[in-house]
C-alpha cells in the first residue's frame, strides 16, 4: 500500500545520495536515525541501477596464516532500497574458482541464495538462516556482502560529531543474530559507514569493520579497502575493490540458475581501460 | 606393477614431508608481497576511537592498474580478459586407506592408496568455452595406472537462451543429499566407499546437455549415446553379499556383468523441466535408459542392467531458518512391469524428504527421510529362489548431516550418518578436513559400515569398514 510513497522516499533519497557526493550539503545535519540509516544503506549497497566490482581479499588469522580469494560481484537493484540480485564468480584460489555465489535479496521476505560448485556440477541452497556466517572463510558474513535488512534493526543516533553520525543498532529479533548490538560511524558527507563495532552480550566489541579508502567512482562515493577484525580469535580480511563501474546495463537474466552453470563471461570481463 | 602399493606410499611420504618446507615458503612469500608497513601498522582507528579519515575523494579508478594503490598485492591476481586460456591448475595428492582387520572375502586390508595429478584448463572467449579437467592416477589398490578425465567439454550457446555443453562432464540435478532419485546419471560408488573426495562421487559420462531458459519453464535435457554405469561394488577391492552363495563374497569368481551397447537405442535419455517461482524451486524429470547397478541376471555370476524409465518431481524452498525439500521418483522396470520375473529387478517407487538449517553458530544439522517401496513385492518374494535375502517391500533410511566449521572455515568437522531402523543397518562417514593454506589441505576420515544381517543394503559392506587420510596440494 505503501509502495508508491516508498519509492517516492527512496527517490528522493538517491537524489540527497548524489546531492552529498557533490558536497553541495549546506551542513544541516540530519537528526532522524532511521532517515541516517535509510541513507547509508542506500550509498553502501545501491549506487546507480547497477554495479560490477573485482574484489580481492586476504584472509588473516592470528598466527599470521594468509589465505586470499578473489572474485568478481555484479548487482542490480530491482528497486533502489529494496530488492537486488548478486552474483559472486569466484576466480581465485585454483579450488575455488568456477564457484558462484547467487543472491535474490528480498525485503519483503528471505533471501533466496545458491552457490553452485562446480566439481559435483551442484546448485546448493543456501538456508535463510546461515546469513550471519562466514563467506568462504573470511571474516566477512554473506549478510554483509548484500547488506542487511535495516528494518531488523532499532536505530538510535547517539552522537553527531563534525564528520560522523553516530549510532546504535539494536536487533529487533536477538535470536536471529549473535550480536547484541552495534554502533555505525556513518560520514556525513558520504553516508559511508566507516566503521562499525559489534558487541556481544557480555557488552564486549567482538568484531568490527573498518572502512580505510574511499573513492569517487562515477560520482558515486565507493569502498576501495576495508577491514573486518574478528576480535575475539584476531583473524582478520582486508578487502579490496577495483574496476568498480556503475550502470553498465546489466540485463536481469544474469541472476538466474543459467549463470551458475555458465557464468556471463560478458559482464564479468574487465572492461577495457 | 608388484611395486606399485610402494611408490604410491612413497609419494605419500614425500608429499608429508614437504608440507613444512611449503609452509616456510609461504612465509616468505607473506614478507615480500606484504611489507609490513603497508599492512599491519597502519592505524585504522585513531586516539579518539573514531574512524581515520578516508582519503580525499579522488580520481576514481581510472588511473594506473584500476586498483588505487597497490598496497603489495602485486599483479599476482588473474585478469579477466575476454579471450584466453585459462591458468594451468589443479592439484597432486596421495591418499591412503585401510581396513583395520583383514577381509577374508577381499584377502587384504588396503582400501585406498592413490598417487593423483589433477591438471585443469581451457580456453574460452565470449561464445565458446573449452574446458580440460583430468587427473593422472597411479592407484596401488587396482594396481593400475589410469587417465581419469574428469571434464573434458566444449560448452556454447547455439542460440540465445540455449546452452550445449558437449563432451565428457559431470551431471548433477535434483535435491537429495548423498541420496539419489531423480539423478541417474553415473556415481562412483567404489571411491565414496574409500573415502576419495566428494567430487568423485559423481562419475563423468560423455554426453551431450541442452538447457534452454525462457519464461514458462526451463528445460535440460542430458543425452548419453553409450550407456553410463555406476562405478559399482563388485568384489575388487570391496566385499558384497552374493545371493549366488549366500555368503560375503569378493571377486571370486568374479562377475561377469554385460553393459548395454546395442547402439543409439542402448543409450540414456535425461530430462528436467525446472522454474522457480517466489524463491520455491519446482522440477519435474524424466529418464529413459537402465538401471544404474546391475539389476538383471543372465546366468551364475552374470549380471547385466534392466532397461528402466522414470518419472518424478521435487520442490525445495526456504522453510523457517532452514531449507526444506521433497523429492518422488517412480522406477519403471520395462522387463518386469509385473514384477512376476525374479531375474529382473522390479518397480520402484522413492521418496525423500529433508530438512537442513544451521542449529547453532558454524553448526549445520541436515535430516532427511527415505523410502524406496518395491512394487509387486509379494510376486517378488513368491518368485525369487532366494527370498530370505530379498530387501524388504519398504526400505526406510534416515540420514543426519552434522557439519561445524572452526577457524575461518579452515577446520571443517562433519558426520554424514544412514540408517535403516527396518533393514538394521548403517552407515557413519566421520570427516576431518583441516585446509591450512590455499594450497594445502589435509583430510582424515571412516566408513563405518555394518547391520544386523549380512544382506541388506548397508550390512553386506560391513568387512569394508575403513580409516583414510588424503593430503592435496593445490596449485
Amino acid at each position: 500500500m505503501n509502495r508508491r510513497h516508498s519509492l517516492n522516499r527512496t527517490r528522493l533519497l538517491t537524489s540527497l545520495a548524489l546531492l552529498a557526493v557533490a558536497g553541495s550539503v549546506s551542513g544541516a545535519a540530519l537528526t532522524d536515525a532511521d532517515e541516517i540509516v535509510a541513507q547509508a544503506n542506500l550509498a553502501s549497497y545501491y549506487p546507480g541501477v547497477d554495479g560490477r566490482a573485482e574484489v580481492r581479499m586476504r584472509i588473516m588469522d592470528a598466527q599470521g596464516r594468509e589465505q586470499r580469494r578473489q572474485f568478481t560481484i555484479l548487482r542490480r537493484n530491482v528497486a533502489a532500497g529494496g530488492d537486488q540480485n548478486f552474483l559472486v564468480v569466484f576466480s581465485r584460489p585454483s579450488d575455488v574458482r568456477g564457484t558462484v555465489y547467487l543472491v535474490k535479496k528480498h525485503i519483503a521476505r528471505e533471501d533466496d541464495r545458491w552457490l553452485y560448485l562446480p566439481g559435483l556440477d551442484l546448485v546448493k541452497r543456501i538456508s535463510a538462516g546461515d546469513k550471519r556466517t562466514s563467506f568462504v572463510g573470511a571474516d566477512y558474513f554473506y549478510e554483509d556482502v548484500s547488506g542487511r535488512d535495516p528494518a531488523e534493526d532499532k536505530h538510535e543516533l547517539i552522537d553527531t560529531t563534525d564528520e560522523y553520525y553516530v549510532l546504535k543498532h539494536v536487533p529487533l529479533d536477538s535470536s536471529s543474530v549473535e550480536f547484541a548490538s552495534y554502533v555505525t560511524w556513518i560520514d556525513r558527507n558520504t553516508l559511508l559507514p566507516m566503521k562499525i563495532e559489534y558487541t556481544n552480550g557480555s557488552g564486549n566489541v567482538y568484531r568490527r569493520i573498518e572502512v580505510q579508502q574511499v573513492e569517487a567512482v562515477q560520482g558515486y562515493p565507493t569502498v576501495a579497502k576495508s577491514r573486518v577484525s574478528n576480535l575475539e580469535t584476531g583473524g582478520y580480511t582486508d578487502m579490496q575493490f577495483g574496476f568498480v563501474g556503475y550502470d553498465i546495463g546489466l540485463p536481469d537474466d544474469v541472476f538466474t540458475e543459467r549463470s551458475l552453470r555458465n557464468p556471463p563471461q560478458q559482464w564479468l570481463e574487465r572492461p577495457a581501460q | 606393477m608388484r611395486n606399485l602399493p610402494l611408490f604410491v606410499l612413497l609419494l605419500f611420504v614425500l608429499l608429508l614431508g614437504s608440507t613444512g618446507a611449503f609452509a616456510q615458503q609461504d612465509g616468505a612469500d607473506l614478507s615480500r608481497g606484504f611489507p609490513d608497513d603497508d599492512w599491519d601498522n597502519s592505524p585504522a582507528t585513531n586516539d579518539s576511537g573514531e574512524p581515520a579519515n578516508a582519503d580525499a575523494l579522488g580520481s576514481g579508478f581510472a588511473d594506473g592498474d584500476g586498483w588505487g594503490d597497490d598496497d603489495g598485492w602485486g599483479d599476482d591476481w588473474e585478469d579477466q580478459s575476454a579471450s584466453k586460456w585459462l591458468a594451468l591448475s589443479g592439484f597432486v595428492e596421495g591418499a591412503l586407506g585401510s581396513r583395520w582387520d583383514e577381509d577374508e572375502a577381499v584377502g587384504r586390508y588396503g582400501t585406498l592408496a592413490d598417487a593423483r595429478w589433477r591438471l585443469e584448463t581451457g580456453w574460452s572467449n565470449d561464445s565458446v568455452k573449452l574446458t580440460y579437467k583430468g587427473d593422472f592416477l597411479a592407484d596401488g589398490i587396482d594396481e593400475e595406472f589410469d587417465l581419469d578425465l574428469r571434464d573434458v567439454s566444449i560448452a556454447f550457446s547455439p542460440a540465445a537462451n540455449l546452452d550445449a555443453k558437449l563432451g565428457r562432464q559431470v551431471l548433477t540435478w535434483g535435491t537429495g543429499d548423498l541420496l539419489f532419485l531423480n539423478d541417474l546419471f553415473p556415481k562412483d560408488w567404489v571411491s565414496f566407499f574409500a573415502g576419495r573426495d566428494d567430487e568423485y562421487l559423481k562419475a563423468p559420462s560423455n554426453s551431450l546437455r541442452l538447457t534452454q531458459y525462457n519464461g514458462i519453464v526451463n528445460i535440460d535435457f542430458a543425452w548419453t549415446p553409450k550407456f553410463a554405469s555406476d562405478e559399482y561394488i563388485r568384489g575388487e577391492r570391496f566385499s558384497y553379499f552374493s545371493p549366488f552363495v549366500g555368503a560375503i563374497i569378493g571377486d571370486e569368481p568374479p562377475l561377469q556383468v554385460d553393459e548395454p551397447d546395442d547402439g543409439l537405442s542402448d543409450g540414456e535419455y535425461a530430462l528436467r523441466l525446472f522454474k522457480t517461482v517466489n524463491g520455491v524451486e519446482y522440477a519435474l524429470y524424466g529418464y529413459y535408459g537402465f538401471f544404474k547397478t546391475p539389476s538383471q541376471v543372465t546366468g551364475p555370476f552374470m549380471l547385466t542392467f534392466a532397461p528402466m524409465s522414470s518419472l518424478g518431481g521435487s520442490l525445495r524452498r526456504t522453510l523457517g531458518p532452514g531449507l526444506f525439500n521433497v523429492e518422488a521418483s517412480y522406477y519403471y522396470s520395462r522387463d518386469d512391469s509385473s514384477g512376476t520375473d525374479p531375474l529382473i529387478a522390479n518397480s520402484q517407487l522413492r521418496l525423500l524428504t529433508g530438512y537442513e538449517w544451521e542449529a547453532a553458530r558454524n553448526f549445520n544439522v541436515g535430516l532427511q527421510y527415505y523410502l524406496e517401496h518395491i512394487r509387486d513385492h509379494d510376486k517378488l518374494i513368491a518368485n525369487s529362489p532366494t527370498p530370505e535375502f530379498e530387501p524388504p517391500e519398504n526400505r526406510h533410511v534416515l540420514t543426519t548431516r552434522l557439519t561445524y566449521r572452526a577457524m575461518q572455515d579452515k577446520l571443517n568437522w562433519s558426520l554424514f550418518a544412514f540408517w535403516s531402523p527396518n533393514d538394521n543397518d548403517a552407515y557413519l562417514r566421520p570427516v576431518v578436513t583441516y585446509r591450512a593454506s590455499d594450497n594445502w589441505t589435509t583430510t582424515a576420515g571412516l566408513n563405518l559400515v555394518g547391520g544386523k544381517d549380512i544382506y541388506t543394503f548397508f550390512g553386506q559392506f560391513e568387512d569394508n569398514s575403513n580409516a583414510y587420510v588424503r593430503v592435496r596440494y593445490n596449485y
